[in-house]
């Protein structure tokens, strides 16, 4: 016999389904929706009903949009001729955050990962090659492509593998710098920070 | 360094706190009341793991959820911390000063070195295990050293997976040879910083071996890089680049990692001969003694302080005889824990050492060199 009533217990699996969420967090959120009004209920179905309906991949950068091209690829203020390759989406919001990017982006979905069974097919990277070539860029040519992917092993592979299919081209491609967070004291830096600092010092 | 004192709840059998001595610590007790509890409780607090298991939560006590052990640490005369590892549903917390801290933070206050039956694998077992001497040597002078050795192993995990699916994804050589090179790049760079810290290591190991410790055998230890004999090591980099390339076929076929820093071997000779296929037990034990003692003058002429040296079930492992060398080496240099079920070892350094008897997990001072002797643990922890 189930433990609860059939829709509940199935309300419990789907929950379980999602990433980080174990047995004992879905009965939780199984149960508060049981408590939720109604109405409410009906707005986070609809949300979640809107987001699947309305939002895609670009075309150009992968990145999610409502509208395709997205708005970072239609706009007509932004620098063309540098492409910033992301991770995923989120990470793209962390480098827009800081308003002194204004180039394009280029979301891989992912990072080259054997044990995660991510090899480059996986990779959103069939349509970076062609956004280099100017009839595909508004006649602009591209003139950098700056690595932003994530400061681990994974992240890493995934540069080295993009710059390698990069350069013959003739493009520029450069890695974003590892090192201190800016406004701690030094002191209060992790060693492993300090170490990555210290090796990519630059000349002043 | 010096750990002043310990408490521990529901570790184990433990209860109570103990006030250490600044020398010589004889934890005395028949099997089974918990002296080996006390040494594990200092390795946890100094490590934040345990050296006789890889589940945290197989030390809290039964019945119980949460285990802590708390300790006093004095830096100086004048700097004193207060270290604590907590132990609840298989997860480690872990702080200073009552603050929470990351393990790279927290790593370093309380430092070990520890003699105990796993690690006689560093003399008689695989090579991993002296791999492992090494780099725990290396890590007690560079803590980033930490983030080296994980990033080397994740991507060596990676190649390997990337070699081993490889027969199976029906790959042509040029495009396997295109996924392996991001993987191969990061190994150059972190290969190399590995093996110059080892060798660093190990140079410094020899300038402080008391060869002859125990008489007339001469201990010596010789890193050997598994690139030896390949070329000049003196330019690892382009070496380890140039043998990747040259045996990639052989990995291809083997569906694995050969090269790199993971089959570096340590030897250690006794009068010459390799100690692990031609010692007897006894030099073994006498070896590793020699090299625990390598690994604590390093570290002071690095830091200019002694760790904590732990010493389990001390006459199991060697004979009255080097016990006395050892025991008069370490006098006046390191604080010392040793576990013991020997009465008369407890009596031979009843004036020279504080003497604490294990029953039940409880720990009672039972001798002091300043004649602080007391009935009951509770009067112990009160000094
Ligand atoms: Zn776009």
């Amino acid at each position: 016999m189930l433990d609860y009533a059939e829709p509940v217990t199935k309300l419990i699996d789907e929950f379980k389904r999602l990433p980080g969420v174990g047995q004992k967090s879905a009965q939780r959120l199984a149960f508060h929706i049981l408590r939720m009004p109604e109405q409410d209920v009906a707005r986070f179905v609809a949300a979640m009903e809107e987001v699947k309906r309305k939002i895609v991949f670009c075309t150009v950068c992968n990145n999610l949009t409502d509208v395709d091209p997205c708005r970072y690829c239609s706009s007509t203020s932004r620098d063309r001729s540098i492409i910033c390759v992301v991770e995923e989406p989120y990470n793209l919001v962390a480098v827009e955050k800081t308003r002194g990017y204004h180039g394009l982006y280029h979301v891989l979905h992912g990072s080259l990962s054997p044990i995660r069974g991510m090899s480059p097919d996986d990779l959103r990277l069939q349509n970076l090659l062609p956004r280099l070539r100017p009839e595909n860029n508004d006649g602009i040519e591209v003139r950098e492509v700056i690595l932003a992917t994530n400061p681990n092993t994974e992240g890493e592979a995934t540069a080295s593998y993009i710059s390698r299919l990069l350069k013959p081209l003739g493009v520029r491609v450069t890695r974003i710098a590892m090192g201190m967070p800016v406004g701690s004291d030094l002191e209060y830096v992790d060693e492993v920070t300090m170490d990555k600092a210290m090796a990519n010092r630059h000349e002043m | 360094m010096l750990l002043e004192s310990l408490e521990a709840h529901c570790f184990r059998n433990l209860s109570g706190r103990v006030s250490w001595g600044a020398g010589l610590n004889i934890i005395y007790g028949d099997n089974g009341q918990g002296k080996t509890n006390w040494l594990e409780a200092i390795y946890l607090l100094a490590t934040s793991k345990s050296f006789r298991t890889q589940k945290p939560q197989e030390a809290v006590r039964f019945d119980e959820e949460l285990a802590v052990v708390r300790g006093r640490v004095a830096r100086s005369e004048q700097v004193h911390r207060d270290l604590q590892v907590a132990i609840q549903n298989n997860i480690k917390t872990l702080s200073i000063n009552g603050k929470r801290e990351s393990v790279a933070r927290y790593l370093g206050q309380l430092h070990v070195v520890a003699f105990t039956a796993d690690e006689l694998e560093v003399v008689r077992g695989a090579p991993e295990a002296r791999r492992k001497f090494l780099d725990r040597g290396i890590v007690s002078m560079q803590h980033a050293y930490v983030q080296t050795l994980s990033d080397y192993q994740r991507v060596v995990r990676q190649k390997n997976r990337l070699l081993q699916d490889a027969a199976d994804a029906e790959l042509s050589a040029a495009e396997l040879a295109a996924r392996l090179a991001p993987w191969n790049e990061q190994l150059v760079a972190l290969s190399a910083a590995i093996h110059r810290a080892r060798a660093d290591y190990v140079e410094r190991v020899n300038a402080v071996l008391e060869r002859r410790l125990f008489g007339r055998e001469e201990v010596s230890v010789r890193y050997v890089s598994s690139l030896e004999g390949k070329g000049d090591l003196s330019d690892y980099e382009t070496l380890i680049a140039e043998r990747l390339q040259f045996r990639m076929q052989a990995e291809m076929s083997a569906g694995y990692s050969l090269i790199g820093p993971h089959r570096d071997e340590l030897e250690v000779l006794f009068d010459g001969r390799d100690i692990r296929s031609f010692g007897s037990s006894g030099q073994q034990r006498s070896a590793l003694i020699i090299l625990d003692l390598a690994a604590i003058a390093v570290y002071h002429s690095w830091h200019n302080e002694y760790p904590v040296f732990l010493l389990d079930d001390v006459d199991a492992e060697l004979d009255r005889k080097r016990i006395n060398q050892l025991l008069e080496y370490l006098e006046g240099r390191t604080q010392t824990f040793v576990t013991t079920s020997k009465e008369n070892l407890v009596e031979q350094y009843a004036a020279r050492a504080e003497i604490f008897e294990v029953r039940e997990g409880i720990a009672e001072l039972l001798a002091a060199p300043d004649g602080r002797i007391s009935t009951s643990s509770k009067d112990a922890s009160s000094i």
